[in-house]
């Protein structure tokens, strides 16, 4: 190489955050809770709905809506319904989660686990 | 100067753009996986029954071995060469992450956590990477190279934070720590085009033949060591208070939490650039100058934020600037030291100036919360902060640019 070679820099970074995103896919896929879950919950739709539609749905299935979270179409809804989380997809959520790890990282520091920073921001129902 | 890089044999497996790929990886991975020991503080101390300062203990122990061991790894590294050192590394961290998984008493959790993965941290850290960068690519490519493997590190931890508590939700938390350990093992695989550089005899054509005595001898005798050694502890102190206390200030000063989230989220992203920046300035111009205006430019963004009133708008430019210059000083000053004393003892010799970066990053965390119960706020340390920038600056100014004679052939 004659000189930084910018092209290769910019390669590798978009491939590490493709790799990313799929690996956070396959694992948010995996993390979903199963249609028989009951209980307090994360209940994630589509972000181009309003919050009267999603608040309509939250009610639809059954559950008891508790608040919106910091992501406007995340709920945190509870129902003791069997099948909750089922029927909250079938109201046209696109899923329903125990916990979703959301918040953006204090990247690149060589000091401590921010673990509180992290209980600060998390998104959990 | 006239300087050579070690000539690595022809094939793809050593080609420059292989070797800056693989050790950019080791990086990502080393600092992400490490980056995600936070999340098991709750499902640990949980599972267990524990109090947060048993897992609260094997981190900071994990910090202080990764910190001791940086210059013995970077010793090892200059004798035996990257490839070796990085591979046996990547073997203890896998090994230290995995009995995180089984550790049922603090003790275990010590060894684990705390010694086996600081280690292993140590042998994989950038550092390393950095030195082996040093040899094996083109002079004039140097700094470049040590800012995009800082840029790589940055990205660990924003790449595998999230990852890792997604695997904690999915998998549970033990497996989790079985994925992330299986994942420090790509290391091994990465490892190999770093093994173009052999150590031991690497070093440039006008530099003396010393041993590792000697060297560390010359080097601690050179002043302009000793004042980088000295600058690098504030960056530690800085970068490490804001970490650990910046969302706590935000969300004091009526911040909402996601707005917080997002604008640290900023930082990281910003730190990536940054990072790359650095190094490609690094390239052409003066190290010491830009340290020089990171440290006097951190001061001033600093002491402007906390002067004015804390709004949205004041948050995110304070991230957004604060991230360009995070992570900013690590290819300058490893740029510096490989001015000064050459590559053949580059990761000891950084191993050292960097122990330094702990120790001010344990003082940074530390003030920061026993200020903060003393006195109810964190102006002091944001004021001491702001002095030691200052003092940073000042400290790197007669720096001398060039290689030390003790360190020159005649």
């Amino acid at each position: 190489m004659q000189g930084p070679d910018h092209r290769l820099a910019l390669g590798l970074f978009l491939s590490l955050l493709a790799a990313a995103v799929i690996a956070s896919m396959i694992a948010v896929r995996a993390s979903a809770l199963p249609d028989s879950a009951t209980g307090k919950m994360l209940a994630v739709f589509d972000p181009r709905l309003d919050e009267q539609a999603m608040f309509a749905a939250l009610v639809r299935a059954g559950g008891r809506p508790l608040r919106r979270t910091w992501l406007a179409s995340v709920w945190v809804v509870a129902g003791d319904a069997p099948g909750f989380a089922g029927s909250l997809k079938q109201a046209g959520a696109i899923g329903a989660y125990g916990e979703l790890p959301v918040s953006p990282q204090l990247a690149g520091c060589f000091a401590y686990a921010d673990a509180r920073s992290r209980e600060l921001f998390a998104l959990r129902p | 100067m006239t300087e050579v890089a070690e000539s690595p044999p022809a094939r793809w497996l050593y080609a420059s753009s292989t070797i800056i790929v693989a050790g950019c990886l080791i990086a990502l991975i080393a600092f992400g996986v490490r980056a995600t020991a936070g999340l098991f503080t709750a499902p640990i101390s949980e599972a267990h029954g524990w109090g947060r300062e048993v897992f609260g203990f094997a981190m900071a122990m994990q910090n202080l071995i990764w910190g001791l061991a940086g210059p013995f790894a970077g010793m090892v590294a200059d004798r035996y060469g990257a490839m070796r050192v990085i591979i046996v590394g990547a073997f203890i961290y896998a090994a230290g992450t995995a009995l995180m998984a089984f550790a049922d008493t603090p003790g275990m959790l010590f060894l684990s956590g705390g010694v086996l993965m600081g280690i292993g941290i140590a042998l994989t850290s950038f550092s390393i990477i950095m030195a082996a960068f040093g040899r094996l690519v083109a002079p004039q490519n140097r700094s470049w190279s040590f800012g995009i493997a800082t840029a790589a590190s940055s990205m660990g931890q924003f790449v595998f934070a999230p990852l890792g508590q997604l695997f904690i939700t999915a998998y549970g938390w033990q497996n989790a720590l079985l994925l992330l350990a299986a994942s420090s093992l790509l290391m091994v695989v990465l490892a190999v085009p770093l093994g173009a550089s052999k150590g031991g005899v690497a070093r440039g054509a006008t530099e003396l033949d010393l041993s590792i005595g000697q060297a560390l001898q010359r080097g601690f005798g050179h002043g302009s060591y000793l004042l980088l050694i000295s600058g690098f502890f504030v960056c530690g102190f800085q970068i490490a208070f804001m970490t650990v206390h910046l969302p706590a200030y935000l969300m004091e000063r009526g911040i909402s939490a996601g707005l917080a989230a997002w604008a640290i989220g900023i930082v990281g992203l910003f730190n990536v650039v940054g990072s790359y920046l650095a190094g490609v300035y690094g390239g052409h111009a003066s190290r010491r100058q830009g340290l020089v205006f990171i440290y006097l430019a951190r001061s001033a963004i600093i002491a402007a934020f906390i002067l004015f009133p804390v709004t949205a708008l004041s948050t995110v430019l304070f991230t957004a600037s604060m991230g360009l210059l995070w992570l900013s000083t690590i290819p300058l000053t490893m740029g510096l030291v490989t001015l000064m004393f050459g590559t053949r003892y580059m990761a000891t010799l950084y191993g050292f100036v960097f122990f330094s970066h702990q120790v001010g990053s344990f003082f940074g965390v530390w003030l920061g919360g026993y200020l903060y119960d003393r006195y109810g706020t964190y102006d002091p340390v944001w004021w001491i902060s702001i002095a030691l920038g200052v003092f940073a600056a000042i400290v790197h100014w007669p720096i001398r640019e060039r290689l030390a004679s003790s360190f020159a052939a005649p």
